[in-house]
């Protein structure tokens, strides 16, 4: 009863006439970019964290949310068009579905991933509702010593999950740490590498260091490389027929059902999801050969996956204040910029924004799928803009963004010098992601990390002692040794190298 | 010797560097006792673990080989940056319109293709979009043109 009660409290909310403004508003912009390729939810989201500081909590919370959700079904509809994958997450959907366009199909398999994305996604925000109560209570019993623990879990899982080489994802956390620590150290009030800039000692601003490590060293990568166009395919009829339709239903059920559960792990998300979606579906169907040729299941499943891994990625963020993955640290910096510290009390103190925005994300999902369907021609003629114009207009964003921050030229000259760091770390084949998640986490975890041993009188013992504590670390410690396994060691690897291809 | 360049070994000095950095202009915090910790306790530690994880990645780097790091193309990353600069510089001493116009002039440098017409083209396009989102829309304290407007 209590759930629906939250529910409807949250219905409320998100059907504001302003609420429902900015949740369209996200979801055109996550469907622009995920119909661009070249941009991404990341890079997009810090270029529009300056702008959130303008509206209230709420909005900005839920047109960011519509960007991130947004860019899953933009990503698709290039995929099965163009050939050309939109986002990350929507590399596996071209496979099938782009053969199923040149059969003449192309409209039955948009819609198939549109309705099945939409049931992803309701389904995606049913779990975040079930559970975001008992983990928010679960959180509430936790100690400084428990965070502490739960946070370093939380940083080696998205680095073990979700990039390369574990070793150097791992070196980047600690970087992003150190990064955090700039600014005036809340105990003693002692500057620390601040360099005498005034602009420094509240900390390095977050936005500025996200648009130059995502927005400007992606541009500058997608610069060197000549970007290359084919002619969409026409789409006929929307409707898929009865046969591709029994086919997608139990794709669409299992592809939800994996999708959520990667959604909530740590380094995992929409990207994880696809992949592993499109492999479970493969190995379950009788026909395997038809996989790569136009198999209705292939895109069903994959796309259903990113878009319920998309929404159950909140939870972790929502009810503990860990954020899983690049995007979810940017919406933690979201946060903070409206005066918000993520974490179990947010659905205490501020449960119209936790349900509104929860409740909105259904919303935004009905819309996405009348914004992608009906209007798919629109989006199919942006296409056409070639990236030299459309570089130096993000470019400008960026720079105008990082200005109103704070009214400071030192933000845009900060986005020029992330933006070179960003791309010495693209180079060198160093994640962006781990330093983010690291950046985000540091200062807290720092301030945890001394309470716990102010309390302990410095015995570091007391996070073996406290039996949260030492089941989170056991839990690290294992993820840690079973990627030093050579077995696994291997199937990571030739994981990452399917996703690169 | 072409160990030496490769991505982890590369990356792996990258690190390295970064811990000496922070321990250098650390070196005059407090580090305090584990009860209670001065400002330099945690950054000392983190300096030192990205030291040793540093050391590790060179090392594990030179043992098993790896990717060669690519050549990169200076244009584009030294033309982006150089753009951005100049908005900086110029935005509170000209206005948002020479600014706008020197960073889309710049950076369109770094691509591959430059069409002088095509440029001028975006330029008022964007200007125009500016204008309207973030001098009118959102209402931010930016003069279009130094003293003018």
């Amino acid at each position: 009863m209590e759930l629906l009660n939250n529910l409807a409290l949250g219905l409320t909310v998100a059907v504001t006439l302003q609420n429902l403004f900015y949740a369209f508003v996200g979801c055109m912009v996550g469907t622009l970019i995920g119909v661009l390729p070249g941009i991404g939810p990341v890079a997009t989201i810090a270029m529009l964290l300056p702008i959130t500081f303008h509206l209230p909590p709420t909005a900005s919370l839920i047109m960011l949310a519509g960007i991130y959700y947004g860019a899953q079904y933009g990503g698709s509809t290039t995929s099965i068009l163009v050939n050309l994958p939109g986002e990350a997450s929507s590399v596996v959907t071209c496979l099938d579905g782009y053969q199923m366009a040149r059969k003449g199909r192309a409209g039955a398999a948009l819609s198939i991933s549109a309705l099945g994305s939409f049931f992803a996604g309701t389904v995606g925000t049913i779990i975040i509702v079930v559970f975001a109560e008992p983990l928010t209570r679960m959180a509430q019993k936790f100690g400084p010593a428990d965070y502490c623990s739960l946070m370093a879990l939380g940083l080696v899982a998205a680095v073990v999950l979700a990039s390369g080489s574990v070793m150097k994802a791992i070196a980047m956390v600690f970087l992003g740490l150190l990064f955090g620590l700039v600014g005036t150290d809340v105990n003693t009030g002692a500057q620390r590498f601040t360099f005498d800039v005034p602009e420094l000692s509240d900390g390095i601003d977050f936005a500025p260091i996200a648009m130059g490590l995502f927005g400007i060293a992606e541009i500058v990568v997608n610069l060197e490389r000549r970007m290359e166009r084919t002619g969409a395919i026409k789409v006929t009829s929307l409707w898929p027929t009865r046969e591709e339709f029994r086919r997608s239903v139990p794709a669409v059920l299992r592809g939800t059902a994996l999708g959520s559960i990667l959604g909530v792990l740590p380094g995992g998300g929409p990207t994880l999801g696809a992949f592993s979606a499109y492999t479970l579906e493969k190995k379950l169907s009788k026909h395997p050969e038809q996989f790569g040729k136009g198999a209705v299941e292939g895109v069903a499943s994959p796309e259903s996956a990113n878009n319920a891994a998309a929404q159950t990625s909140f939870i972790p963020m929502l009810t503990l204040g860990i954020p899983s993955n690049a995007v979810m640290a940017l919406m933690v910096g979201a946060m903070i910029i409206q005066g918000i510290q993520p974490g179990p009390e947010v659905m205490t103190k501020k449960p119209d924004l936790f349900w509104g925005m929860i409740a909105s994300m259904w919303i935004g999902n009905l819309m996405l799928v009348i914004i992608n369907l009906p209007m798919i021609g629109m989006w199919v003629k942006l296409l056409t803009v070639p990236y030299r114009f459309l570089a130096p207009a993000i470019l400008l964003f960026c720079a105008i963004g990082a200005y109103s921050l704070q009214n400071s030229t030192f933000h845009v000259l900060q986005v020029a010098m992330f933006g070179v760091l960003g791309y010495i770390f693209v180079r060198l084949g160093c994640e962006g992601a781990p330093f983010l998640l690291g950046l985000v986490l540091g200062p807290q975890m720092e301030e945890y990390f001394r309470r716990a041993m102010l309390l302990s009188r410095g015995d570091p013992m007391v996070f073996l002692e406290r039996p949260i504590s030492l089941g989170l670390l056991i839990t690290t410690a294992l993820l840690l040794i079973l990627m030093a396994l050579p077995n696994i060691k291997k199937a990571r690897q030739e994981a990452f190298q399917e996703e690169e291809t | 010797m072409n160990r030496f360049l490769s991505k982890d070994f590369l990356s792996g000095l990258m690190f390295i560097a970064f811990g000496l950095v922070a321990l250098y202009f650390g070196h005059h915090l407090a580090v305090g006792t584990s009860v209670r910790m001065g400002p330099g306790y945690v950054p000392r530690m983190l300096s030192y673990i990205l030291l040793g994880l540093g050391g590790l990645i060179c090392v594990v780097a030179l043992y098993s080989g790896g990717e060669i790091v690519e050549r990169p193309k200076w244009k584009p990353i030294t033309m982006v940056t150089i753009g951005i600069i100049a908005f900086a510089l110029l935005l509170e001493r000209t206005g948002m319109l020479p600014a706008l116009v020197a960073l889309v002039l710049i950076s369109s440098l770094g691509g591959e293709e430059f069409n002088l017409w095509e440029v001028i083209g975006n330029i008022v396009v964007l200007a125009i979009l500016c204008i309207i989102v973030f001098k009118v829309g959102l209402g931010m304290n930016i003069s279009v043109i130094e003293g003018v407007w």
